[in-house]
């Protein structure tokens, strides 16, 4: 087989989570990180020293000029995804961009758009989907094991007194605190993300509530940030809970399907794809098969990912990686994007019509 | 003469503040991020009957917040800097910050004397052999891609400000601490061990530990910013009769709490060292290198240290580390949920 040509990648936006792009890009087989960017030339050095990339950048059109790059991951807050998707195409580029897409759905359309008229490909960054239990999850519901899917229930913890919690609870000014659907906005993509797929093509209905459960009152812009969410959806014959919860523990990462045939649970943290043991004989003694069936169902997930870190296929962002590669494959041959951009758009149009009913826009300045 | 101190409300920055007031430098402006900060600043100025002391929340992330701070300082001591975080939030509130306050001194179009309080992290100390003296000789580290993210921000820290030192002739005098300790601090620093499933790995054996405690840190800034003769120089600052590792390790075990510890000796230390570098390589990551040769040579290798040119200008410890260590461990003691 041919050695592949390296694709020149770039990163725009050189904040916390450009460090996991950095790691990741690193080690593909078919890529090169070429160079850096941030609007802050010292955080571009400091990703690009740490990471021994040769080039880094305090404008982005200085990049785009000198390096050439076959694609750019836009790492920076959402409110600028747009005008920076724009420059790239325009540079011949391809975009790989972290979530959320932009600040609201149409800006999303117009987004894609702007890259399919250019001729470009897109994606974001869904890597949980990617992470091997998503994908073991997709193998077994494309052979029909679960039947069709009747209900299901996304759940996505949250620690505001994590790494990344902390960063903006501590900040009144983190951008987070601007966006319409604040920290909702920007963890909902992976709880909708995973319900989507399983809906039909028909718009859902979209029934959300949040509240602030935290207790302490900082009189500073973090108090406006409401941390529990709850979401019901249904479409078609499909419905769906979806939950961000940042006061229960463990910090919990979840996917349960009920299906037709079968009820799943996907668990992201523990990466494992466990269906629930149903009871097969009749009365007490019937009971006590099912917990033995479920214990022997987790000894196969905890076997199977020993095996998968004995291969090194268990990195914290092996979603990411799986993610890139076939991104960059479709970039390579020209063939389809890792996630259909109408799976995207449908996506980003159930989170404006969360963020419209738990962020209202008060009255006054819709008419303003 | 009205002294600004950025950081002021931290562990370093408030006994800085004492200090100051302790030298009668009694005008002092604290810039703090959170305004809470500023209690335990006023409850040490109320000890010292002629202080003013003027408190000024920003945050050094945003250049639109500080020239307030620097305008009408004639001395900047810069002790605030990020400890903890990723690595772009350390970058932000150390070297960022840093370059956010230059620009602000830089603007001010007079003459301010600038105190930085850099650290011992941003030596290059890998490449020197086991047991060398590190002193202000000492080259700055050569490469801060192969050391922790903390070494890295405070080695770019150092070189912004000679930059700006370079570029506007401003006055410029750099401490590089060792390891500051005290009521309030961490328990262990790294260079004595490190807990890892359960246990705490004693890494540094019989090396003499660089502590200095917090008062003495302080004091060494103090005397430091306002002695003529230190413009442009670096001092070090380490205490006097330092212990080794292992005796900080036995004292505490008897003074604090019983700690399950494990020795883990150098030629060790060095062989998981590059088990673990490989690891990480062939795995693609797959672990993170936490430990590789030449992090282990900087940190665990073992050094002599001097405070001789800390002396020169007239510092003297405060406390002897005798002392320094009772107050600590008797601090250490009421507050055990600290411990690292």
């Amino acid at each position: 087989m041919g050695e592949i040509r390296k694709l020149r990648v770039g990163i725009v936006g050189c904040g916390k989570i450009a460090d996991g792009h950095a790691e990741v890009v690193r080690y593909l087989e078919g890529a090169e990180l070429a160079a850096v960017c941030d609007r802050e030339p010292l955080l571009a050095e400091q990703l690009a020293v740490r990471y021994g990339v040769r080039g880094w950048y305090g404008d982005m059109n200085e990049m785009l000029e000198r390096e050439r790059l076959d694609v750019v991951h836009i790492t920076t807050p959402p409110g600028v995804h747009l005008a920076l998707t724009r420059q790239c195409v325009a540079a011949g580029a391809h975009v790989f961009l972290e979530k959320p897409l932009t600040l609201t759905a149409p800006e999303a359309k117009q987004l894609i758009d702007i890259v399919v008229s250019g001729g470009r490909q897109m994606s974001i960054n869904y890597w949980p989907n990617f992470d091997p239990p998503a994908m073991q999850f997709k193998e077994m519901l494309a052979r029909g094991e679960f039947g069709d899917p009747v209900h299901v229930e996304a759940f996505i913890g949250y620690d505001l007194a994590g790494a990344y919690g902390q960063a903006l609870m501590s900040d009144a000014g983190h951008w987070v605190h601007r966006l319409p659907g604040k920290l909702f906005q920007n963890m909902m993509d992976h709880i909708f993300n995973r319900i989507v797929p399983l809906f039909p093509d028909v718009e859902p209905e979209v029934h959300a509530f949040a509240y602030k459960r935290r207790e302490a009152v900082r009189n500073d812009g973090t108090d406006a940030l409401l941390d529990e969410l709850r979401v019901f959806l249904r479409g078609g014959g499909v419905s769906a809970y979806g939950s961000l919860c940042s006061h229960a523990r463990p910090v919990a990462n979840t996917l349960k399907v009920y299906g037709t045939k079968a009820t799943v649970e996907v668990d992201f943290n523990n990466r494992t794809v466990v269906s629930t043991a149903s009871q097969r004989y009749p009365s007490a003694v019937g009971r006590l098969a099912p917990p033995l069936q479920m214990a022997g169902r987790y000894l196969g997930e905890a076997k199977k990912n020993i095996g998968q870190f004995r291969r090194h296929e268990f990195h914290f962002f092996a979603g990411m990686s799986k993610l890139l590669e076939l991104f960059y494959a479709g970039i390579r041959t020209g063939g389809a994007p890792p996630i259909p951009y109408s799976e995207i758009l449908r996506v980003v149009g159930v989170m404006d019509r969360v963020i419209e009913q738990v962020y209202p826009v008060p009255v006054s300045e819709v008419l303003r | 003469m009205k002294i600004l101190v950025t950081g002021a409300g931290g562990f370093l920055g408030k006994a800085i503040v004492e200090r100051l007031l302790a030298h009668g430098q009694n005008d002092l402006r604290c810039m703090l991020r959170d305004e809470s900060k500023s209690r335990g600043l006023e409850a040490i100025a109320a000890r010292y009957p002629q202080a003013r002391l003027e408190f000024v929340t920003a945050n050094l992330r945003n250049p639109n917040e500080i020239p307030r701070a620097v305008s009408g300082a004639d001395i900047v001591i810069h002790a605030a800097a990020a400890l903890k975080g990723s690595p772009a939030e350390m970058f932000l509130d150390s070297v960022v910050a840093s370059r956010n306050l230059l620009e602000a001194i830089a603007n001010e179009l007079r003459h301010i004397r600038v105190v930085l309080v850099s650290s011992f992290g941003a030596m290059g100390v890998a490449e020197l052999p086991r047991g060398a003296m590190v002193d202000e000789k000492t080259p700055l580290e050569q490469h801060p891609e192969q050391r922790d993210v903390y070494s890295h921000s405070k080695l770019r820290q150092e070189q912004l400000f000679w930059e700006y030192h370079q570029k506007y002739g401003f006055d410029l005098v750099v401490l590089r601490p060792g390891v500051i300790y005290g009521p309030g601090g961490g328990h262990f620093s790294n260079r004595v061990g490190l807990s890892l499933f359960g246990r705490f790995l004693h890494l540094g054996g019989k090396n003499l530990l660089p502590l200095t405690y917090v008062d003495n840190c302080a004091e060494a800034i103090v005397v430091a910013a306002l002695s003529e003769g230190s413009s442009g120089q670096v001092y070090n600052v380490v205490d006097d009769d330092l212990p080794t590792s292992g005796q900080y390790l036995s004292l505490y075990k008897k003074q604090v709490r019983r700690v399950k510890s494990v020795p883990v000796p150098y030629f060790a230390l060095m062989w998981g060292s590059r088990m673990v570098e490989r690891y990480s390589e062939r795995s693609k990551g797959q672990l993170p290198a936490i430990f590789t040769p030449y992090k282990t040579r900087a940190m665990w290798a073992g050094n002599q240290f001097s405070n001789a040119k800390l002396k020169s200008i007239g510092w003297r410890p405060l406390l002897s580390t005798r002392e320094g260590l009772e107050r600590a461990f008797a601090a250490f003691r009421a507050e055990p949920e600290k411990a690292k």
